[in-house]
């Protein structure tokens, strides 16, 4: 035999297939299919924490809710003002779980329900709200998200997901990691969703205790003064709904359900 | 949000970089595989030729040649998808391709005055970097007898 | 196009080697797969569907080696051996390599 040498001109060892598109290809597919089995797992989140009897609502509580230190009240009389107010509104609010309200001491004006019934109230906000309604309604707000159980559907949502994708490839796997974004988008539409139902029942809460829907919108119009008013793509990922969108949601709600608007209370700071 | 786009930016980097390494070396690969034919390679183990006109062999040594390449995030990215939906793993195939050919390569460059390569044989193996689900590195060795004829005085 | 995995076609003379052809393909499983595996795991027994994948995968390989003697002129590949290795997660290589050979 004799030695005849020669390169083979196309190389059958690989596919000539651009490697960017089957990428784009894939992630589009995937992203599609885990929004949607987030979207039906959701549902299915939905039915159970609609039944959900109230103990094991509470056992679950105490199994994820902070321990609160129990400081010395920097505000105690601003405090019991609001324990007072929210004890007022819980029969209108349709809650009958303990609620308590804990001041902190800071700046910026924002509330936060807690699992396990806490509700924290930071300083800031009594300087944004100048009436009764209009703290009523943030306190109504908070109120309706302990009504919803949406502490309960929130943690049900993000543990289902990241779950099945650590179950199919392993929990620290580039796959687990790649659909942290998606879950992110997902989570982020459905807490905005449920922000706008708690608007909602805040106003029926408001409506029910005082008979008209005055100063309902107040805390929302003063934090609209100051806050950035560009569109980015971060408002896609928030956890609440632009200011704007929530005022024009509560307005036009006021308007489907005939309430009246009167004069608003003055509220009393007292000190 | 952050976290998105700082992934966005790692797989625009493993892309672009990635694909600039992958032609770079093909084209270095292709240059010295010309070079290179004139190298009887086989992975039969008898040299190639008849019998009777072969001249007696003077030496043999076993020669070897390996080399471990990387994959890019891009890469690592796409197997990952991959993995879920099945099929063929394009990423992984120009890899592996190149680290046969270097290593087939880099075997002939260390016995350059061989006669002949015989009984060619070739291993690949991941080298990963302890985290069981990503593979860092694949290590292709080639290894074969090369042959030195007797030169006719 | 002959194959064996022995120095020669049996019954006919090696006329030219054109050197060493390879065929490789990567080949990956979809989670179907997987979950059917690791159910298999609690009852041991053949893993069917990863035999069919690589299977499908080493002839391709193989279409693939063929494909490049071709090229080269060849008839036959002689001396061939096989190698899977595992090189990404959830993925396989297959790699067939031989020589090339015309015989007649």
């Amino acid at each position: 035999m004799n030695y005849q040498p020669s390169l083979p001109e196309h190389n059958d060892n690989v596919s000539h297939q651009h490697p960017l598109r089957e990428f784009l290809f894939l992630l589009a597919g995937l992203a599609a299919c885990a929004l949607a089995v987030f979207w039906a797992l959701g549902l299915a989140v939905d039915v159970v924490a609609d039944h959900v009897s109230p103990e094991i609502e509470t056992q679950i509580n105490r199994a994820v809710s902070l321990r609160l230190v129990a400081k010395e009240s920097f505000a105690p009389r601003q405090e019991a003002m609001l324990q007072a107010l929210t004890d007022e509104l819980k029969q209108c609010a349709g809650v009958s779980q303990p609620i308590q309200i804990h001041m902190r001491q800071a700046t910026e004006a924002n509330a936060a329900a807690l699992p396990g019934g806490h509700v924290i109230v930071h300083s800031g906000l009594l300087d944004k709200v100048a009436s009764r309604n209009g703290l009523a309604f943030v306190l109504a707000h908070e109120l309706a998200h302990f009504k919803h159980r949406d502490h309960l559907r929130a943690l049900g949502r993000n543990v289902l997901l990241i779950a099945l994708s650590a179950a199919l490839s392993g929990a620290h796997s580039d796959v687990t990691q790649l659909l942290v974004p998606v879950n992110l988008a997902g989570y982020a539409q459905y807490s905005q969703q449920r922000e706008e139902a708690a608007d909602r029942e805040a106003l029926r809460t408001v409506a029910c205790l005082f008979g008209h829907a005055g100063g309902a919108t107040e805390f929302l119009e003063a934090m609209r003064a100051t806050e950035d008013r560009s569109s980015t793509p971060a408002h896609y990922f928030a956890s609440h709904p632009r200011t704007e969108l929530r005022i024009t949601a509560l307005n036009s709600a006021i308007r489907d359900l005939r309430l009246p608007v009167k004069p608003a209370q003055p509220l009393d700071k007292g000190q | 949000m952050e976290n998105l786009l700082l992934w966005v930016f790692l797989v625009a980097l493993g892309f672009f970089f990635g694909r600039l390494a992958e032609s770079r070396h093909y084209r270095s690969i292709v240059r010295r595989e010309k070079e290179w034919l004139h190298l009887p390679t086989t992975t039969s183990k008898h040299p190639i030729g008849d019998a009777g006109d072969m001249p007696p062999i003077a030496r043999s040594r076993l020669a070897h040649g390996s080399v471990v390449v990387s994959i890019d995030y891009f890469k690592r990215m796409l197997a990952a998808l991959r993995s879920l939906v099945g099929g063929a793993v394009q990423s992984h195939e120009t890899l592996l391709d190149r680290a046969r050919r270097e290593a087939i390569l880099r075997l002939k460059e260390s016995c350059p005055d061989a006669d002949q390569i015989i009984n060619l044989r070739l291993e690949t193996s991941s080298i990963s970097n302890g985290s069981e689900s990503s593979i860092g590195s694949v290590e292709v060795i080639a290894y074969g007898t090369a042959l030195y004829f007797e030169r006719k005085q | 196009m002959f194959m064996t995995n022995i120095e020669s076609v049996p019954g006919k003379t090696i006329l030219t080697c054109h050197g060493v052809v390879s065929g490789s393909t990567v080949r990956a499983k979809h989670v179907g797969r997987d979950i059917m595996a690791g159910l298999k795991n609690i009852v041991g027994g053949e893993l069917k569907g990863y035999t069919e994948l690589l299977e499908e995968s080493r002839n391709h390989a193989i279409e693939r080696m063929q494909a490049q003697a071709r090229q080269m002129g060849a008839n036959a590949i002689v001396n061939v051996r096989f190698s899977t290795s595992s090189v990404a997660a959830g993925a396989a290589e297959i790699y067939v390599y031989g020589t090339a050979v015309t015989v007649g």
